[in-house]
């Protein structure tokens, strides 16, 4: 089955997949649309800043088990049986916020959706986009993300290309940067410094 | 084919069960319970008090859960005598059960106030759905009610109560409500909070009587004083409830103790949930986390344990995540450490936010934390708690505002 | 010490800012420094470069990994996206310093027209000069005609009937036969600024190398031209600046005064307030409200423009704006253009202080708009005093704390002052350059930048170069900087070299000397120049360089540009949005030797970046025959 795969290192912090997860959970599911609706639409990926600042797409990774399953007071969220997503049942939530206690990610959020009874605050997180892989579609993330940061893509087939790469770097001595382009590297090598430098 | 029997059908009880019966779907498993109310979700009767959540949301499980999971369930009847030697329970009912295996998840009881008139209706503990009925059924009428502790017990009661606009006089013993939950800083901000929404807090005195015909119409206090009030809340603590345990026949301490596979000190007989008192993680030693997470974690692991697969309990860590009005609290560990040089108290509080966040570190570990408002990333800091590894990052991140998962990374 | 503070340590080296940023965090105020950390991550498209907003077939990214987009929906590709971008940076930055200059022209057109009472010609010795250079006849006219006629030809600069703008001239020949030869002779300030539009349309220029040479043409339509033409107007209006002693620091505010902060760039308004300042009906009417007096006090390059000529306290540099207003102590503060965060707006809601916006083309929220024009500004001037002396009983004296006490600081070397002190020629420093006790000269200029810890870049570089001989020449923030670090006081010569103590202690200077405001930049141009043709050499022959370590602005952009492009060697703190093109950056910082004798290099640390610096210095040394260390 396939799954969204974050590449850290491809992330440039963009917020692209933000923006697109927030309009793809709205109710008109378009930018212009989604800058009026009441209550607006909130992402559920999070790009989080690290400590060089660069950037980390953070969202859920629909655990086995999943902690905040089981911290949840009312049975509120559950898994998909097909898809083995984690999804939260916004009728049943009572945004205890037992399940942000419970994730060691911090991907839980609580504010009101345009899916949730009107006016009521209840935990969001990502639900894998699963009306847009009803229709065929990947995540939004993943389709917003220019530097595929984000793959959607069978976990093995991602396993064997690192599989492949740590071979290559072992066995052909080839570094491990050439993945990162030369703009990139010399961007991340002057931020790097500026973070340490800073910092003393 | 061993024969399992389960004592209590709270969440450690229930998550037991389950456990069980994914690792051997066939052998008898017997389970005695007090309440008959199909398993429920504790933490929320306080909900139910409140008037958020109707009572027919409590459960968690589907009503026919016991004849689906093929357990003989005795519900409504009490155990009230073990005999370890000959492996066998004998119920108020009279009905006598053999184990080759068992759980103790009989939970804990209400600590009461034996003052005069304790008796009188209206007065009330906070444990049970069935108690949350009866409150719930008092109601009408009540203008002021008193809570008498300001743990998490008295101070729930106390908040629901307040949410229904019913003044709530609460005495408690520290200048605040939760102070085994938080620190005095953080104390005096729910304090605060609490006030500007009608409650009264009276430090440093006690019920002395409780006053009234039928029902409680007033409660006189130690320093003599008389408060009128139509309904009382006892949150003063609760007692593992141990009543059917033969003197010197388990260690106890201040619950039974359990080894790291939560099983007492009898062969095949272990513990789980409010009764069981296991290693904490922060503090090392054994201590009773009398918590729901916890105890559902335990009730997973000794299910486990009883059916056969060996599986480690690495701890409990104390932990909460309280709603308060428009601020919310999320705590866990140690909070108030000992005067000791190698803990550190790093507190940062941000008025334009509306924050507090006060960490305790323990040789560069994380032992302890406080968050007053945005508590969403809460869950990152227990599980560094949880993790108990020194601190990669400088811990000051910890306490911005902007902190989140990717501040871990390098 | 509370971890709080270990934080504030980490956003400014200033004592006075670290203090104030934990006032601003007990009294809920937002920060430059909070925003910043909001902001992060940055976007990784727009930090190198490679998004592109200017027509509405994209917007478009280029996916610097190779796997994503290549391409923009017109077909650039990442080198011109990258030098389009960048191109329109410079536009900006010229287009700012040329504005604020055109105004100052305007003022001196009203003067000569006698329409703009509170301004005076105060040097018509230098109109005179600059008149001559711009071909106009002085013999015979009066000051205010020659000032109608000057400011006349300086507007022909402006437009676009010229071959070249006319301040070029006084570059060394071999420089202007050289941009001649690449054809990157500004001919028009505006129309620089104009044709770089127009070339980064879609459609238009899409050769990187070309909208990078015109970048360059673009800068030096700025620094040979309108910051130039800002600067001698300046001089010509409010007096060339003389060596003076002021104070700087928030320290420069008075608890028992009213304390009245000028923000901006162009002395066109705080000049007159100045003025106003000073009048008897303003200090009684002080007197009568409880206070001891009027303490006028700057911020920003507006703040250097009074500092240098008049030794005007300085209370901070760009990022002490708003920290300027958490002392509780400011009763107005008068802004005019360029460099003024919005942001100052909410953190004077927190207090009494009063913000007054003067400039037409320039409004903030939650400002008092009160227009400055030549024919009112006296007017306007006395009022707004007023305003502020009567604000002054508004003020909460639980709410005010002023953190230390004032640095002194020596200011005021224009050229014409450094001449002076030389004994009327540049031939005393050439002798110590050749003579290797000074080995050479460092323009520090810009601004400050969040993103490194306030001042750190410019104490650290300043201390390391003065150290090692190197005469250090400053303008804008950083003239703040050092002042704030004590670098601009004779005493400081204890922390220079032998050989530069001894020249400047000969002197009587310091080894760090103000030359202005950011405008002022070309002050530096001038000194260079007047080097090169003394030494018979082309600017980018001598042993000097420039250095901008925590620059922000677009302004900074351009001066960068126009130093290079003038033939100095220059050092950037940050590194602008370029590094999403590996082609502009080789040009930048390699290619550009070939084609202009200098280039750019990027280095955040100040140590190393002195190292390079210095370096730089002594291998010019040696190509001029002159002794040189290490090289």
């Amino acid at each position: 089955m396939k799954k969204v795969i974050i590449h850290p290192e491809r992330c440039v912090g963009c917020l692209q997949c933000m923006l697109a997860c927030a309009v793809a959970h709205s109710a008109s599911r378009n930018l212009v649309g989604a800058l009026q609706e009441e209550p607006r639409p909130r992402p559920r990926i999070h790009v989080g800043v690290t400590p060089s600042g660069r950037g980390f797409p953070n969202r859920c990774r629909h655990c086995d088990p999943a902690p905040c399953m089981a911290a949840c007071l009312p049975g509120a969220i559950f898994r998909d049986p097909t898809t083995a997503t984690v999804l939260i049942d916004p009728d049943r939530c009572i945004a205890c916020a037992s399940c942000a206690m419970a994730c060691p990610f911090g991907v839980l959020r609580f504010h009101p959706t345009f899916q949730a009874p009107p006016g009521k605050e209840v935990a969001v997180k990502c639900d894998n986009c699963d009306q847009r892989q009803a229709q065929g579609l990947p995540p939004a993330c993943v389709e917003a993300c220019l530097t595929r940061a984000l793959t959607f893509e069978e976990p093995d087939q991602a396993l064997k290309r690192q599989t492949d790469r740590i071979s290559r770097l072992v066995l052909e001595a080839v570094p491990y940067a050439e993945d990162l382009p030369a703009s990139l590297s010399l961007l991340r090598a002057l931020k790097q410094a500026t973070a340490e430098m800073n910092r003393r | 084919m061993p024969a399992y029997l389960v004592i209590g059908n709270g969440i450690a009880g229930i998550n037991a069960l389950e456990a069980i019966r994914s690792l051997d779907p066939r052998s008898p498993l017997t389970l005695i319970a007090e309440e008959d109310f199909p398993p429920y979700s504790r933490p929320l009767i306080s909900l139910v008090l409140e008037g958020a959540l109707p009572p027919e949301r409590l459960p968690i499980r589907p009503p026919d859960f016991y004849r689906r999971l093929g357990v003989r369930a005795l519900v409504g009847q009490r155990v009230v005598e073990l005999d370890p030697k000959a492996a066998r329970v004998r119920t108020d009912r009279g009905e006598q059960v053999a184990y080759d295996r068992l759980l103790i998840a009989s939970g804990a009881h209400p600590r009461t106030v034996e003052a005069p008139g304790h008796q009188l209706a209206g007065i009330f503990c906070l444990r049970t759905q069935a108690q949350v009925q009866a409150m719930r059924a008092h109601l009408p009428g009540v203008k002021r009610a008193v809570v008498l502790g300001g743990g998490l017990v008295g101070f729930k009661a106390a908040y629901a109560l307040l949410r229904q606009g019913i003044a709530v006089t609460m005495l408690i013993r520290s200048p605040h409500p939760l102070s085994q939950q938080v620190d005095p800083e953080a104390g005096a901000l729910i304090r605060r909070e609490l006030e500007r929404h009608g409650l009264e807090v009276r430090v440093g005195v006690e019920v002395s009587a409780f006053l009234g015909s039928k029902a409680v119409e007033a409660v006189e206090l130690s320093d003599g004083e008389r408060l009128a009030c139509q309904m009382v809340v006892v949150g003063k603590g609760v007692r593992p409830a141990v009543d059917f345990l033969p003197p010197e026949a388990v260690r106890t301490d201040s619950g039974i103790l359990v080894d790291q596979h939560l099983q007492t000190s009898l062969e095949g007989v272990y513990a789980a949930g409010d009764v069981a008192q296991a290693r904490d993680l922060v503090r090392g030693q054994p201590w009773v986390n009398a918590i729901w997470p916890v105890a559902a974690e335990q009730g997973m692991i000794a299910g486990a344990n009883l059916a056969g697969r060996p599986v480690v309990y690495r701890g409990s860590l104390g932990r909460n995540v309280i709603r308060i009005f428009t601020l919310d609290l999320m705590t866990a560990g140690l909070v108030n450490p000992p005067r000791q040089d190698d803990y550190q108290v790093l507190t940062h509080r941000d008025p334009r936010r509306g924050t507090y966040r006060r960490l305790v570190l323990h040789r560069q570990r994380l032992v302890g934390m406080v968050l007053l408002g945005r508590v969403e990333q809460g869950g990152v800091l227990l599980a560094l708690i949880q993790r108990g590894l020194p601190l990669e990052v400088d811990p000051q991140r910890l306490l911005e505002p902007t902190f989140n998962f990717a501040s871990l990374l390098p | 010490m509370s971890t709080t503070d270990k934080k504030f340590e980490q956003y400014t080296v200033t004592r006075d800012g670290q203090l104030m940023l934990a006032k601003a965090a007990r009294e809920g105020v937002e920060t430059v420094w909070d925003r910043f950390a909001a902001q992060q991550p940055a976007c990784g498209f727009c930090e190198t470069g490679l998004s592109c907003r200017n027509c509405v077939m994209g917007p478009c990214r280029i996916d610097p990994f190779g796997e994503g987009p290549q391409k923009g929906v017109c077909g650039a590709d990442a080198d011109i996206i990258v030098a389009r971008n960048l191109g329109r940076m410079i536009a900006a930055g010229a287009a700012s310093h040329s504005d604020h200059g055109r105004d100052l022209v305007k003022v001196l057109a009203q003067v000569a027209q006698g329409r703009a009472p509170g301004y005076t010609i105060k040097e018509p010795e230098k109109l005179r000069r600059v008149a001559a250079e711009y071909g106009l006849e002085t013999e015979g006219k009066d000051d205010l005609t020659l000032a109608g006629e000057l400011a006349q030809a300086m507007l022909e600069d402006y437009g676009s009937k010229q071959e070249r703008i006319t301040l070029l001239a006084r570059a060394p020949q071999p420089r202007r036969q050289l941009w001649d030869r690449l054809g990157i002779s500004p001919r028009g300030i505006d129309r620089e600024t104009s044709e770089m539009m127009h070339r980064t349309h879609m459609g238009v220029d899409n050769d990187w190398v070309s909208i990078l040479l015109h970048g360059l043409r673009n800068a030096l339509s700025d620094g040979w031209g309108g910051s130039m033409i800002a600067t001698e107007v300046s001089d010509i209006l409010f007096g060339i600046p003389k060596p003076v002693s002021g104070s700087v620091n928030l320290g420069v505010l008075k608890q028992d005064q009213v304390n009245i902060i000028v923000h901006g760039h162009n002395p066109v308004v705080s000049e007159t307030v100045t003025a106003a300042c000073s009048l008897p009906e303003m200090l009684a009417l002080a007197q009568e409200k409880g206070a001891k007096g009027i303490n006028l006090v700057g911020v920003c390059c507006t703040g250097n423009e009074l500092l240098m000529r008049h030794g005007i306290p300085m209370a901070g540099n760009h990022l002490t704006t708003e920290l300027a207003l958490v002392t509780g102590a400011v009763e107005m503060m008068i802004v005019d253009y360029q460099c003024i965060m919005p942001a100052i707006s909410d953190v004077a809601a927190c207090y009494h202080t009063k913000l007054i916006s003067t400039s037409d083309k320039a409004k903030f929220p939650g400002m008092q708009h009160v227009e400055f024009h030549p024919h009112n500004a006296m007017d306007q001037a006395v009022e707004l005093v007023r305003q502020a002396v009567e604000n002054f009983t508004a003020r909460d004296p639980d709410k005010v704390s002023i953190p230390v006490e004032p640095q002194p600081v020596l200011s005021g070397l224009s050229v014409e002052a450094m001449l002076e002190a030389m004994g009327g020629s540049a031939g005393p420093l050439l002798e110590a350059i050749k003579s290797g006790k000074v080995r050479g000269a460092v323009g520090i200029v810009g601004c400050n930048n969040p993103r490194i810890r306030q001042d750190y870049g410019h104490l650290g570089l300043t201390r390391r170069l003065i150290a090692n001989d190197v005469l250090v020449l400053d303008t804008g923030c950083v003239s703040v900087a050092t002042a704030r670090g004590g670098l601009k006081t004779t005493q400081a010569l204890e922390q220079a070299g032998p050989g530069l103590k001894e020249v400047c202690g000969a002197l009587g200077i310091p080894p760090v000397l103000h030359v202005g405001s950011c405008v002022d930049n070309v002050r530096i141009l001038v000194l260079v120049s007047a080097l090169a043709q003394a030494l018979d050499c082309d600017i980018s022959d001598l042993p000097v360089a420039g250095s901008a370590p925590e620059w922000y602005s677009e302004k900074a952009v351009t001066i960068a540009c126009y130093f290079v492009a003038s033939g100095v060697f220059t050092h950037l703190g940050p590194l602008p949005p370029v590094a999403g093109s590996p082609n502009v950056v080789k040009l930048l910082t390699e290619g550009l030797n070939d084609v202009v004798g200098a280039a750019f290099a990027v280095e955040p640390d100040p140590e190393k970046a002195a190292q390079l610096l210095i370096t730089h210095i002594e291998r010019k040394r040696q190509a001029l025959g002159l002794d040189a260390r290490g090289v």
